[in-house]
């Protein structure tokens, strides 16, 4: 962890309501998939903002972001040139174990971008099948990366772009005809996370999910963003996740 | 090179610039970012006798300029604190300070009694404003104010005792008094203002707790205004902070009265605000010729008189 002056190079629309931001640091980062950065945006704002980290290249680390309200609307209006203090890598992010070969992205929203960062990490050592839902056409994005894993499939709520279903029942269809995975991995609205996790349990499948709660300081001081464990106790999503056991965390 | 070190009720502190309580946890995560015992104190993240699992999420907010938050003094309880963190946190080399709250008058005597010897300082959370029942109870009334100072000292006998006062009160002169009248060993003031924001698309506010605490830049002109008027109350030394961000707001509240300050929220803002700070006060100091920071406390001089 350490807080970098980071140079933006690339702040582009990639989808409908949907950015992506790229930065030039002056030295090598090494982040694991799914780990985060806290960007300070400027203005009034005094919170950074916590985004996943979508790609990561020695000396480039891009993220991804929805237009949500004034601080990622200050992110936007940032120019090519233009510097940012962008804290990271924070959170615990995605692991797959050496005894896991079939890896299943499950992803709804901007739960996509950390998910492409996975991809990125495990695309050449294990099999993986992408199930990503979008709202509409519109909102599809990253398919270039999505398309490099083993198997694609893409939904949306409105059927406007692939079948209109969303991820985890297009996940639920593969693993009825025997598509099951050693691991399942995703990220997306906490609805979506919750109806995967009642077919991961029923199907005695593991599974981690990638956790979004409103964050302070972003690396563990604050006890802001916390979220319920089933053994009763609380854990910090930021420092303690934002990945976590399904199977552990309350939904 | 100013000499940046103060004391506070006989407990020296190697320059004035504290941790607010909350914002630094036990300093374990600041510590991997830069040596904290570099930085005067830490004011622990509040302690409660027993662990609480604080309030549910959202906990915190944003308006411009400031944050609200409302986490509830979620805790590991104080014996854990003094199992796990405090020697660890003691060898940093910084002053320890611990915060604490209590539902009921007993609560505050025995954490004091658990901590007495323990820690460098102890600071009295009287003013937490989002937990139901006790904290915030105590910190309006200068009759309770008083009341759990003294219950408070009584179990703190050998560490010097810090009273955290509430800005959210009809004179904070008069309960600055009230806390030095209890035998309250320092002030420090302000603790947060209580704030709603809401999102206007669910008609609902922001925070779960519906209200929280605000703090950040904004509250500066506010908390500086009351640390001067709670530092020509009272004898005792106060301890400063609201909104700290650089080194001038620090030494505004040093001129305003205080002896060392806090900084809370900047830490969200860049987690090396602190050791700028300390730096910033350095060279401040030595720009205008200053030998000692001390020179600077209560030199305020107001206009027309």
């Amino acid at each position: 962890m350490k807080d970098y002056i980071a140079t933006i190079v690339k702040n582009e629309k990639i989808a409908e309501n949907i950015y992506a931001v790229t930065f030039a640091l002056d030295e090598d980062v090494t982040i694991r998939a799914g780990q985060f950065g806290n960007i300070a945006v400027g203005g009034t704002h005094l919170l950074r903002r916590p985004i996943a980290i979508c790609k990561a290249d020695k000396r480039q680390v891009t993220f991804c972001y929805q237009l949500k309200g004034e601080g990622t609307r200050l992110l936007k209006e940032k120019k090519i040139g233009e510097t940012c203090n962008v804290l990271m890598p924070l959170g615990n992010g995605f692991y797959v174990e050496d005894t896991e070969k079939k890896v299943a992205l499950v992803g709804g929203g901007v739960g996509v971008f950390p998910l492409i960062s996975v991809l990125r990490a495990y695309g050449e050592t294990k099999e993986i099948s992408a199930y990503i839902g979008y709202r509409n056409q519109g909102a599809v994005c990253g398919v270039e990366d999505f398309q490099k894993a083993n198997k694609f499939v893409a939904v949306t709520d409105d059927g406007s772009y692939g079948e209109k279903m969303n991820a985890v029942q297009a996940f639920a269809a593969d693993l009825a005809k025997g598509n099951r995975p050693d691991v399942v991995l995703a990220c997306g609205p906490t609805p979506m996370l919750r109806a995967l996790k009642a077919v991961t349990e029923k199907e005695n499948l593991s599974c981690y999910v990638s956790l979004e709660e409103r964050m302070g300081c972003g690396f563990g001081a604050c006890v802001v963003c916390v979220c319920d464990l089933t053994s009763g106790k609380k854990a910090r999503v930021c420092k303690d996740g934002p990945v976590f056991n399904a199977s552990e965390v309350v939904l | 090179m100013a000499n940046l070190a103060v004391h506070i009720c006989g407990v020296e502190l190697k320059n004035p610039v504290i941790a607010a309580s909350g914002t630094f946890g036990f300093g374990r995560e600041f510590n991997e970012l830069y040596d904290i015992g570099a930085i005067g104190g830490v004011s622990t993240k509040g302690l409660t006798l027993e662990p609480r699992l604080g309030n549910p999420v959202p906990r915190i907010a944003e308006s411009r300029g400031v944050i609200l938050n409302a986490v509830g003094l979620q805790n590991p309880g104080v014996e854990y604190f003094i199992q796990n963190d405090l020697e660890w946190l003691k060898a940093t080399g910084t002053r320890v300070i611990a915060n604490v709250a209590g539902k009921t008058l007993d609560d505050y005597q025995s954490i004091c009694q658990r901590l007495d010897g323990k820690v460098d300082m102890i600071e009295l959370n009287i003013s937490c404003p989002n937990v139901k029942s006790g904290g915030m109870a105590f910190g309006i009334k200068p009759e309770t104010v008083e009341e759990v100072t003294r219950v408070a000292k009584s179990g703190a006998k050998n560490t010097p005792l810090i009273v955290k006062l509430s800005p959210n009160v009809e004179s904070i002169a008069t309960n600055a008094k009230a806390a030095e009248n209890g035998g309250a060993d320092c002030v420090s003031l302000i603790n947060t203002l209580t704030g709603m924001a809401i999102d206007i698309e669910r008609r609902r506010p922001i925070i779960a707790n519906n209200t929280g605490g605000v703090s950040g830049a904004g509250v500066k002109p506010i908390a500086v205004r009351m640390v001067y008027e709670a530092a020509q109350a009272v004898k005792i030394p106060v301890i400063g902070m609201g909104g700290i961000t650089c080194a001038e707001d620090a030494i505004e509240f040093l001129m305003a009265g205080a002896v060392a300050v806090q900084v809370g929220t900047a830490n969200f803002t860049d987690p090396y605000a602190m050791p700028k700070i300390i730096k910033g006060l350095n060279e401040w100091c030595d720009r205008h010729s200053i030998q000692n920071v001390t020179e600077l406390t209560g030199t305020l001089q107001l206009n027309g008189k």
